[in-house]
């Protein structure tokens, strides 16, 4: 409360932690959680894995406008007994200051069922780009998490752009398309 | 504090053009994904009557053809307008829901917003049976205030639903309800990895607006997404606002008056009991 004592406050003393917060970091769902909540009347998830020929990935890249940077996709079909009610795919995406892993879920016409954030990480320095530091994370929804400073959980200040998600649904429809359609 | 058998959910969606997260607390995780997933709907509601990047949303339907006859809007829209209206009157156009030509130009918004000479916050007219008519051929830009209105409407249905504490927090502008406090950390403008001291919402709300993240060059210009409505420039630069409401749409509208005229600011923060946090860099 003492911050705010005056109407407007100019801070003259920043605690600044630059180098003690690496990055910003939270796990909202594992992928069976997402799985349920995208589609609640699932008896099954069938595992559908994609491997991308040279071939489809670029014409993915062609039809989206997004590059392709993994040639694997982790990809369900949601069941109700032998009905097919739609499918679940697992993906990541690179920002330069994001790290994010969500899921999309597609209706058995194709069209966004909807999207969920798995886990969200942001950083400012080297990490996000560094392979070893990103692999931590991979098939780790929970768990293996980073230690960061846990007193940080609200973040207000200059907005981050969701673009890179909207460019993966655009990238993940094209695979559609291609791949999961037929 | 809540009881030992409430529980916490977090969900995140990318909504609005950012992030939107919703932390919700309550006794069955059934419960609160339920109300969770309601809130996000509002959200998503919000976002396709109010954007102005969607041809397809009722604002771009008001941008198209409000010039040449009174179009009828709903109830959320026409809500949205009428506070608009009233705090670009306040705040002497300070704050202006009608600077979208210009971020047009920019190429911040879609160019088919560019206007000739248009007109002001003054030439949009709300008539009865929420029809609303523009006096001149101008454009819309909801953007420095809809954001906080869909946090209010996501805070008001998980209320509904039933949950004892919640934050929703759309890229920064978040909202608060229940016993348990919430702190928020305000990032710096120019170091983006620090930060403040944590802030406390008690039930209360709070935006900030920085051109940090948008600025970039234009025709030899620095531009961003915020406006000065007076010199129909960027604001640029290390700088950033974030206040404190009992509303999120009144927060996220209020940093616009704090960035664009700080005279005036004080006066119509404390008419509106609320409180700013100015950084400079």
């Amino acid at each position: 409360m003492s911050d705010w004592i005056h109407r407007i406050v100019t801070p003259t003393a920043i605690v600044i932690s630059a180098g003690a917060i690496p990055c910003y970091a939270t796990t909202y769902l594992t992928v069976e959680q997402a799985q349920k909540l995208c589609f609640a009347f699932a008896t099954e998830f069938a595992p559908a894995n994609v491997t991308l020929t040279r071939e489809q990935r670029k014409a993915i890249e062609k039809d989206s406008g997004v590059r392709v940077r993994l040639d694997t996709q982790k990809v369900w079909r949601a069941q109700s007994g032998d009905k097919v009610l739609g499918w679940f795919i697992q993906d990541e995406v690179l920002g330069k200051h994001e790290f994010i892993q969500w899921a999309l879920a597609l209706n058995t016409n194709g069209s966004v069922r909807q999207i969920e954030i798995l886990d969200y990480r942001e950083t400012y320095g080297y990490e996000i780009r560094n392979e070893k530091w990103r692999a931590q994370f991979t098939g780790k929804q929970h768990g293996a998490e980073l230690k960061l400073d846990s007193d940080i959980q609200n973040i207000s200040g200059a907005t981050l752009s969701c673009r890179h998600i909207a460019d993966g649904v655009k990238r993940l429809l094209a695979l559609y398309d291609l791949v999961l359609k037929h | 504090m809540t009881s030992c058998s409430s529980i916490e959910i977090r969900r995140c969606r990318p909504l609005l053009g950012t992030f939107v997260e919703i932390k919700a607390s309550g006794s069955g995780e059934t419960e609160l994904h339920r109300a969770v997933n309601d809130a996000f709907a509002a959200v998503e509601r919000i976002q396709r009557l109010m954007s102005a990047h969607d041809p397809g949303s009722e604002l771009s339907r008001l941008n198209n053809e409000a010039a040449y006859r009174p179009v009828a809007v709903s109830r959320d829209t026409f809500s949205v307008l009428r506070r608009a209206n009233a705090l670009a009157s306040e705040s002497g156009g300070a704050f202006d829901h009608t600077i979208a030509p210009t971020l047009a130009r920019w190429g911040m918004l879609p160019a088919n917003l560019c206007r000739n000479n248009p007109g002001g916050w003054r030439d949009v007219r709300l008539l009865p049976h929420r029809h609303v008519r523009f006096l001149r051929p101008l454009a819309l830009d909801l953007g420095g205030i809809a954001k906080g209105f869909a946090v209010d409407r996501a805070l008001e249905v998980l209320c509904a639903g039933g949950v004892t504490a919640a934050l929703v927090n759309a890229g920064g502008d978040l909202r608060a309800f229940g016993k348990q406090p919430y702190w928020v950390h305000l990032r710096h403008p120019c170091l983006p990895q620090s930060f403040t001291r944590a802030v406390e919402l008690n039930g209360s709300a709070l935006a900030t607006s920085s051109p940090c993240l948008t600025e970039r060059r234009w025709r030899g210009r620095r531009v961003s997404h915020l406006v000065n409505p007076f010199r129909q420039n960027a604001i640029t630069g290390g700088v950033s606002v974030s206040v404190r409401a009992d509303q999120c749409w009144l927060a996220d509208a209020l940093t616009k008056v704090v960035l664009n005229a700080p005279a005036l600011a004080e006066q119509l923060l404390a008419r509106h009991s609320a409180e700013a946090f100015v950084f400079t860099a």
